[in-house]
């Protein structure tokens, strides 16, 4: 039925285009601060390339297995199991920058939200494969498969990273509305997230602030703005054509982690109006390939598998960038393939393997 | 559930891909808006958080002598400023700094206050207080290096240089007059701040460097200049002393010597009389030097040769009305002779036959009564009145130097015109300038063209008698070894500021000459100006010229156009009796005679009269003791009264009696010299300060041209 064919080269060349593109920007927007900090501009630079090629070789290995064997109860549960275990685990290890995130193996450290995305996706695309017949038995189907994210959303937001945890959920959200979840269990799940969101936007006090400040910036332009316009000035100073690469004044301690959630910023204005719409449009051609790949596999397990990796790279991407353009109120999220980020660059990369391999067995 | 399926398994991925769709799309007009639309006021807030730019002074050009020797430079120092937010506690950052620097503390405390990114603590402090700063490790504070003006060579030439203020503005001499092409353009401090007001780094826009100003200054004869400068004014006791050195061909300034004196290198100069440049910014009556032009004018108009016999009328002459008396009764003298002896009614004779219009053009056509165009600032026109504001008696007085103001360097000029063969070259004392960072490629500013002035023929004639002067007449003191010397003494009162009438004290000696007389190669311009005791251009400036011609020819390797003397004769000549060569200031003195017609109702005011006689009685005196010329005893201020004088023009002098010794002790030295001078007696000085002991005691009498003792002290 599926037949083998080339890979597919726009998501290929996307994806290498934006991943290059990320070193380069990673460097620029952290040489000052890792020269100031780690006392060499390469710091980080160094840590993203070593990342990155274990990543490309990860997606290379990967993008030649055949996807329907991660279709596996024993490979599915472990990554399930093992994330779950570390996401628990976090909470008893040393805190970083004031959050539990990191799990640390010897000279590597590793965030264990990253790795819940995969094997949410994989749980999602492997439970709901056989159960399209009954996909609105809330018993049965809803509610098994909705443990397991409800779980990860808890424990994330914990840490406490509540843009992975909406991540999370939109992953959730998206495959069940692929696999055909009528619209009014939606509206069911909406009822407990609403409050629990307003409570979690709202009642934490620095969340209160991000959000008032979100809503005008200008108010305090000193305090709760300050991010928001940072950001602002950084795209602004851009122009059409940026600032040019390296050049950029607003990584140098204005922007809050420039190299990471920011590092749309600094590349804005560093690269002008035409640098930030080609990041865009190169995710919107990741999209597309994605969502395409999606259609044309008669493959169920397939269809939901592309789906959500599709998804994680391109609501992420977009919702980071949302933030960075004051679209959405800041949200400490990171941009796939360009922040800096090991686990992340890493495990985004495995799953494009995964995508790619699914591209190859298309009709 | 099969609906849903059967319905169209792909739509909602449609949607979800449309979704994202709609999502791309609010992103790209997002972008477009902040950085299309906003673009003006998002880089103007970007520029407002990030840079504070600050000022940094630029390299100043620097000044050299016509050889290329350094007379001002700038070197780098260092300037203290902080970044305060990085400073743990201002209070006591700002004592620390205070205590070394020798400042406020609570002024630099506020100024740490003030800013959050940048203050400035001290500018260009020396290398030695900056060291000690920066041993000591502040936190916050940094090192700026900027530019300070230094000038090596200190004193020398000061004024002629000037000097800059704190920013290196220029404020005086050549410093101020070319300001605009020393100074260069400053460069910038970029200060950046992040987002904590921080600050990070800087990134410099380096100044640019000025123009050097290359000058026709010569630094050796500058130096002998000044040396003998330093000298007579320690010799004469004078207030203030100039000397100009110029080359007569082309106009240029080869020194330029002004006293009082100052350091540049000093920020605080104490004495302000000091910065005056009074070779271009003082006004006095050049006294008889001035006859100079009135016999070239009328030589040049034909009216008169040097062999012509003028009867000089036994010292008196009546000049519409009013008498003129000579200091001197002089029979029939040649031209020449008039010169030599510098007899006033001869000057007065020669003048009236050019009449006032000639004259005043000739007065004109030397470079009187306009500035002479030399490169430095604050240059006086000197006073010329118009023709039409000229008294009866006023073509009488200027042409023996009276009722007309010149600035030094206006009268050298008219020495050179005269050395110059008749044409005279406006005076410069810039060579031009030469681009930032080298000596090399001299922008030559090209001399102005000369102008005829007088002939060659009257220009010799006149070298000829100007000769004469000092081989025969009141210039002898000023005779070269080995070179043919020409030039004219002239030596004028002072007006007293306080009753406007001519001083008793107060002169103003001077001698302006040249040498060889045939092809001259330096005019010299001395100028002294209230010497004490001997006062007379020929007793005190013609030495001073002597010594200071003599030094530049050798320099300058001038070849001796007449043979070398024995030393000894010229110690002969040097030892010259000063009646030799005393014209007298009392020949610059009118009365209105007696004798003026009486049905002269606008008779004009005469200028400040006094008796001739009285002083060259005066001369008398002072040429049988060597001593200070005595003074009627109340005449014991420096600004004397007008003498005791009869009708008749003769003095009484109390001398029976002697002289009641006063009270010396705590006077300093030129109070106590005019003092005695004043009195008639004569002092013995030791030390330094002020008067500390006396012998004889205040109070006792001594005859006249006695000596008294005066031990100084600090």
């Amino acid at each position: 039925m599926a037949k083998q064919v080339g890979i597919d080269k726009w998501m290929f060349a996307s994806t290498l285009v934006l991943v290059a593109l990320g070193v380069v920007m990673v460097f620029s927007a952290s040489a000052v601060m890792a020269g100031e900090r780690f006392g060499s501009p390469y710091h980080f630079l160094l840590r993203q390339l070593g990342w990155v090629l274990a990543g490309l070789a990860a997606m290379a290995v990967i993008m030649n297995i055949d996807y329907r064997r991660w279709k596996h109860p024993g490979i599915v549960f472990t990554l399930l199991g093992i994330t779950t275990l570390l996401l628990v685990a976090v909470f008893f290890l040393d805190r970083s920058h004031n959050t539990h995130r990191w799990v640390k193996l010897g000279a590597m450290s590793f965030q264990p939200s990253e790795l819940a995305k995969p094997a949410l996706i994989l749980f999602l695309a492997f439970f709901l494969e056989n159960r399209t017949r009954m996909i609105d038995d809330w018993r049965h189907t809803l509610l098994p498969a909705v443990i397991p994210a409800a779980l990860f959303a808890i424990l994330i937001v914990k840490q406490p990273d509540l843009g992975t945890a909406i991540v999370c959920l939109g992953i959730t959200a998206a495959i069940f509305y692929i696999a055909g979840v009528r619209l009014r269990y939606f509206a069911y799940a909406a009822i407990p997230l609403i409050p629990a969101l307003y409570i979690l936007l709202f009642h934490v006090g620095w969340r209160r602030d991000r959000m008032l400040a979100f809503l005008n910036p200008w108010a305090d332009p000193q305090g709760k703005g300050f991010h928001i316009i940072q950001s602002l000035i950084a795209v602004g100073t851009g122009g059409l054509t940026g600032i040019g690469l390296m050049e950029g004044k607003q990584k140098l301690f204005y922007l809050p982690e420039p190299h990471t959630d920011f590092i749309y910023a600094v590349a804005s204005e560093e690269l002008g109006l035409i640098g930030a719409i080609i990041i865009v449009a190169l995710f919107s051609i990741f999209a597309w390939r994605g969502f395409r790949t999606a259609l044309r596999t008669r493959d169920t397990f397939g269809r939901y598998l592309a789906t959500g990796i599709t998804t994680m790279i391109v609501l992420q991407a977009f919702f980071n960038i949302s933030v960075v353009l004051a679209l959405l109120p800041t949200k400490g999220i990171t941009l796939p393939f360009i922040s800096y980020g090991g686990t992340s660059v890493f495990v985004m990369l495995a799953s494009v393997g995964v995508l790619l391999n699914i591209t190859q067995q298309t009709e | 559930m099969p609906k849903t399926r059967s319905a169209n398994p792909n739509t909602r991925l449609y949607i979800l891909a449309g979704f994202l769709f709609f999502w791309f799309l609010a992103i790209c007009i997002r972008l477009v808006w902040v950085q299309v639309v906003d673009y003006a006021f998002f880089s103007k807030q970007a520029l407002k958080q990030q840079q504070r730019s600050i000022e940094v002074s630029p390299v100043r050009g620097y000044i050299y002598d016509r050889n290329g020797n350094q007379l001002a430079g700038s070197m780098a120092v260092d300037s203290v400023f902080a970044v305060p937010s990085e400073i743990p506690d201002t209070h006591s950052t700002a004592g620390i700094l205070a205590r070394i620097l020798r400042a406020d503390a609570t002024e630099i405390e506020n100024r740490l206050n003030a800013s959050h990114a940048f203050a400035w603590v001290a500018r260009k402090v020396d290398n030695q207080t900056s060291s000690r700063i920066r041993a000591l490790n502040l936190k916050g504070i940094y090192f700026q290096k900027e530019s300070k003006r230094f000038y090596p060579k200190h004193e020398l030439a000061a004024q002629v240089l000037g000097y800059v203020g704190l920013d290196d503005e220029g404020l005086g001499g050549i410093e101020r007059e070319y300001e605009s092409r020393l100074k260069g353009k400053p460069g910038t401090m970029l200060i950046s701040m992040d987002a904590k007001r921080r600050w990070f780094g800087r990134v410099e826009k380096n100044p640019d460097l000025g123009e050097n100003v290359v000058l026709t200054i010569d630094e050796k004869i500058q130096y002998i200049a000044e040396r003998e400068l330093e000298q007579a004014m320690h010799d004469t006791q004078a207030e203030a002393g100039t000397i100009i050195v110029q080359n007569p061909h082309t106009g240029e300034v080869l020194a330029l010597a002004n006293r009082p004196t100052f350091d540049p290198n000093v920020f605080r100069i104490p004495n302000v009389q000091a910065l005056k440049n009074r070779a271009v910014s003082d006004v006095y009556e050049p006294g008889s030097t001035f006859k100079v032009v009135t016999l070239a004018a009328a030589i040049e108009e034909k009216l008169t040769n040097p062999d012509e016999v003028i009867d000089c009328q036994m010292g008196s002459i009546i000049v519409n009305g009013l008498r003129i008396h000579d200091h001197h009764p002089y029979g029939g003298l040649t031209v020449a002779q008039i010169l030599q002896h510098s007899s006033d009614v001869g000057a007065i004779k020669i003048a009236l036959r050019l009449g006032e219009e000639r004259f005043d053009r000739y007065i004109r056509a030397f470079g009187f009564g306009s500035q002479t165009g030399i490169e430095l600032p604050g240059e006086t026109r000197g006073l010329t009145r118009p023709v039409s504001r000229w008294s009866k008696v006023s073509i009488g007085a200027i042409s023996m130097g009276q009722e007309i103001g010149v600035s030094p360097v206006q009268l050298i000029s008219m020495i050179s015109t005269i050395a110059n063969d008749g044409v005279y070259v406006p005076s410069r004392i810039v060579m031009g300038t030469t681009a930032p960072r080298s000596t090399a490629q001299l922008v030559a500013f090209h001399p102005m063209e000369g102008k005829r002035v007088i002939s060659p023929m009257t220009a010799a004639q006149m070298k000829h008698m100007m000769e004469n002067v000092v081989l025969n007449g009141t210039g002898k003191s000023a005779i070269l070894n080995g070179y043919s010397t020409a030039g004219k003494t002239g030596t004028a009162q002072k007006t007293d500021p306080a009753t406007g009438r001519y001083s008793k004290s107060h002169y103003i000696a001077s001698f302006s000459g040249f040498a060889p007389v045939n092809n001259p190669a330096v005019t010299v311009l001395v100028v002294l100006d209230s010497p004490v005791g001997l006062h007379e251009g020929g007793q005190v400036a013609a030495p001073v010229f002597s010594r200071v011609a003599q030094q530049v020819l050798a320099y300058l390797n001038v070849t001796h156009d007449v043979d070398l003397q024995d030393p000894r004769w010229l110690l002969l000549r040097a030892k010259v009796k000063p009646e030799d060569v005393a014209e007298g200031a009392a020949e610059q003195i009118i009365t209105i005679a007696e004798a003026g017609p009486p049905g002269q109702p606008e008779a004009p005011a005469a200028p400040p009269t006094s008796d001739a006689r009285l002083m060259a009685a005066a001369y008398k005196q002072t040429a049988a003791s060597q001593a200070p010329a005595p003074q009627p005893a109340e005449t014991a201020g420096t600004v004397a009264p007008v003498a005791p004088v009869r009708a008749n023009g003769t003095v009484v002098l109390d001398v029976a009696g002697g002289v009641v010794v006063p009270d010396f002790t705590g006077k300093p030295l030129r109070a106590a010299l005019e003092e005695a001078q004043a009195l008639g007696i004569e002092l013995e000085v030791s030390g330094s300060g002020v008067a500390r002991s006396q012998s004889p005691a205040a109070g006792s009498k001594i005859p006249h041209g006695g000596h008294v003792s005066v031990r100084f002290g600090r």
